[in-house]
């Protein structure tokens, strides 16, 4: 993968990255399709959007890319989100181009449909559009290819996350820095479930009581898991505390997870959280059996609050 | 040189009539050799409306509307500041009137018609009679950015004859002293500028012809039977508003209507390649229109309805059970008013024009005739989803979100149409 160029315009900042054309799979639902490598396709097109203030990568915005050379229109899509191993969560597709040269993408993102608490509220309001140059040279590709085989090591657990200085990565928060109190974590299908539960509910959420807050990260790199469909029951002695859907919300502290405000939690109490829908992300090689995936669903999970 | 003049031969014409025109030149002149005979008009004849075309042009055998073939929009820029004189009123009529003298009012003739935009509103210190809704052009969706159309008018050419369209234009432009055997005496372009020129086409067989545009996958997808590039039929009878009732009825802009046209950008390779027709007609239309198998081939099989008010209330169970909404469906939501009536008047047609460059991509031109502006905004907006991204993470801001994904808006204006006695540089409050 190299690097293309950054932008950055009103409250995002964008990276364009490039690599040779990859096959990936497609989630729709439960439903998971493989999208081989078509004839033509040239390159894989990367994006990540993130905040400049925070370094927060922003799952969600909805991002379209058009590749113009020349002043000519090479090609315009809305790129899908997807996760892979070295890069956590990005927006691809594979793109055929004109040869060898000097394009210029245009990166464009809508707002941000996922709600927003703390700072965050009220930004990420706007559509908004950069343009980046992008170099490309079959050359240069094919160089980036014989490298990654090389590094290929077939060791267990994932490739270990690019390091890009230019832009951060999707980690979530370490479990010592979540915010509130970590009541447990639980594993599904390599995805990991820490819970923290807030004493009150971030600026912006509405409601009476302490929040519940699910970060979903990747089992071995911490890459956060966006687009999750999740329910979660909370009980205590068999009585029914809260029954309903965590929402997927966007903190400055907590980053992106899934919340809800419930009346209180105690130690003994469970919360059995239910994926109803896998990350809608499309799936590198490597992540395609994991969280969902080829799997079908992910399983549930129960946690006993310490 | 006159490129409709067919005593050139062939390749010259052909050459002049792209340099003059671009796609719909180039049609007219296929379209030559059988020429018959275009019906002339009378400036009596016509109809109080400038948006009543029902009446006048075809139908198919379900009584759907059959649009004009071939339409070419005149964005223009009047060159006095200021209040029009007198002198522009009276070019404008002349050069209005001989459009109305040289052709039948018909889909044989010429449907044409000039609305005005909130900024030629601007140039008066009155402002429009409370029932006139004609707020400036905005974003209607949260992941678009288009440029506005605000120029002062909009003229909008329309037959089933590309050399009609072609040659009322080079009228207007004066480029013609004589059309369709009547003598043209005065010139648009005397009084305004034409800012930008826009064409496009629309029935069976035209998308097919153009489909070498950019933005359809070569795989030469398009049906010959469609009249759209995206492959199905649309503005069934019974999905549309009737011209009574888009047309404002009280008040000096009675018999007027307000009209918003957009420029889509279309990107249909995924459309084509990716998907199934079921999948396609899940997203053009509702996943019961997919399940029920109610879509067959463009879909002229579902008469005058496309019945998609049956399936509205489903929407929030479809999206969670087949993880896909349909555009119908969606916009469908707020293109009702309380009775149930349909509240727009929608006449979009195909084009290839790229506005800004010359090269041919697959792009709609979408008028769309309404009471009120704001009607046409409640669609736009209800066609989002923007709910539904909320109910499962199947549907995204442009994914799995009817066509989002395949159309990019990069142009919006919004107009009014006055009644016939008001086209020429009307005041905000003309006299009835």
């Amino acid at each position: 993968m190299e690097m293309s160029g950054t932008g950055k315009q009103g409250d995002y900042a964008f990276g364009l990255m490039y690599s040779y054309a990859h096959r990936f799979w497609n989630v729709n639902g439960d439903s998971v399709s493989k999208t081989e490598i078509q004839n033509g396709d040239d390159v894989h097109l990367m994006a990540t959007v993130w905040d400049p203030e925070t370094m927060t990568v922003l799952p969600e915005t909805g991002l379209s890319v058009e590749i113009y050379r020349d002043d000519s229109l090479v090609s315009q899509e809305a790129i899908y989100p997807m996760l892979s191993q070295p890069m956590g969560f990005h927006y691809g597709a594979n793109f055929g181009l004109d040869g060898d040269g000097e394009y210029t993408v245009r990166l464009s993102v809508g707002a941000l449909p996922t709600r927003r608490s703390g700072a965050f509220q009220g930004r990420f309001s706007e559509p908004t559009t950069v343009e980046i140059p992008f170099e490309y040279s079959q050359q240069a590709k094919e160089e980036i290819m014989v490298k990654q085989m090389e590094d290929e090591s077939g060791t267990p657990g994932a490739v270990d996350p690019m390091k890009m200085e230019m832009m951060p990565s999707s980690t979530a928060p370490a479990e010592d820095d979540l915010p509130g109190r970590v009541i447990g974590s639980g594993m599904s299908n390599d995805a990991k479930f820490v819970v923290t539960v807030l004493d009150t509910p971030p600026a912006g959420i509405d409601g009476d009581g302490q929040y519940v807050a699910v970060s979903a990260r990747s089992r071995y790199n911490r890459m956060i898991l966006p687009a999750m469909g999740l329910e979660g029951t909370l009980s205590r002695g068999g009585e029914t505390v809260y029954e309903g859907e965590f929402v997927r919300t966007l903190d400055p502290d907590l980053n992106y997870h899934y919340g809800a405000v419930v009346t209180g939690v105690e130690p003994g109490d469970k919360l059995l959280l239910q994926t109803t829908v896998q990350p809608q992300t499309a799936r590198h090689e490597g992540y395609e059996t994991a969280f969902g995936g080829l799997m079908g669903g992910m399983e549930d999970v129960t946690i006993t609050a310490e | 040189m006159d490129p409709l003049d067919d005593n050139l031969p062939r390749r010259q014409v052909l050459k002049a009539a792209v340099a003059a025109g671009g796609v719909s030149a180039l049609s007219a002149c296929l379209d030559m050799a059988s020429s018959e005979p275009v019906p002339t008009g009378d400036p009596n004849a016509k109809p109080s409306r400038q948006h009543a075309w029902r009446e006048y042009i075809r139908h198919d055998e379900h009584g759907n509307s059959q649009l004009p073939k071939h339409q070419i929009l005149l964005y223009i820029i009047f060159d006095e500041d200021g209040q029009p004189s007198a002198d522009t009123r009276l070019i404008l009529e002349q050069a209005l009137t001989g459009l109305d003298r040289a052709y039948e009012w018909s889909h044989k003739g010429l449907l044409h018609s000039i609305a005005y935009s909130p900024s030629y509103f601007e140039r008066f210190d009155q402002s429009l009679p409370e029932n006139v809704d004609l707020p400036r052009p905005t974003a209607l969706s949260p992941f678009e950015s288009p440029t506005f159309d605000t120029q002062d008018a909009v003229i909008h050419l329309a037959s089933d004859r590309a050399d009609v369209v072609l040659e009322a234009e080079q009228a207007l432009r004066g480029e013609q002293d004589q059309v369709n055997g009547v003598s043209v005496e005065a010139r648009l372009t005397d009084v305004a500028t034409i800012d930008s020129r826009r064409t496009g086409f629309v029935g069976a067989g035209l998308p097919a012809q153009h489909q070498d545009a950019a933005g359809i996958p070569d795989s030469n997808p398009v049906p010959e039977a469609s009249p759209l590039f995206m492959g199905f039929e649309a503005g069934f009878k019974g999905n549309q508003a009737t011209e009574d009732y888009v047309t404002i009825q009280n008040g000096p802009f009675a018999g007027a209507t307000t009209k918003v046209i957009a420029n889509l950008r279309q990107r249909l390779d995924d459309w084509y390649d990716e998907q199934s027709f079921e999948e396609r007609v899940t997203e053009m239309f509702s996943p019961g229109h997919a399940d029920k198998g109610l879509v067959k081939g463009v879909g002229s099989n579902l008469g005058s309805d496309s019945g998609i008010d049956q399936f509205i209330g489903d929407i929030e169970s479809d999206a969670k059970a087949h993880n896909r909404v349909g555009h119908a469906q969606k916009a469908a939501r707020a293109n009702r008013d309380a009775d149930g009536n349909v509240k727009l008047l929608r006449r979009h047609f195909e084009s290839t024009d790229d506005i800004g460059s010359d090269q041919k991509v697959a792009s709609l031109h979408f008028p769309s005739l309404q009471r009120r502006i704001t009607d046409f905004e409640d669609v736009r907006r209800a066609m989002n989803g923007t709910d539904l991204t909320k109910v499962t993470p199947a549907i995204r801001q442009r994914v799995n979100n009817g066509i989002l994904e395949y159309i990019f808006v990069r142009r919006r204006g919004n107009f009014l149409v006055p009644p016939r006695r008001h086209r020429e540089v009307p005041t905000p409050q003309p006299e009835s």
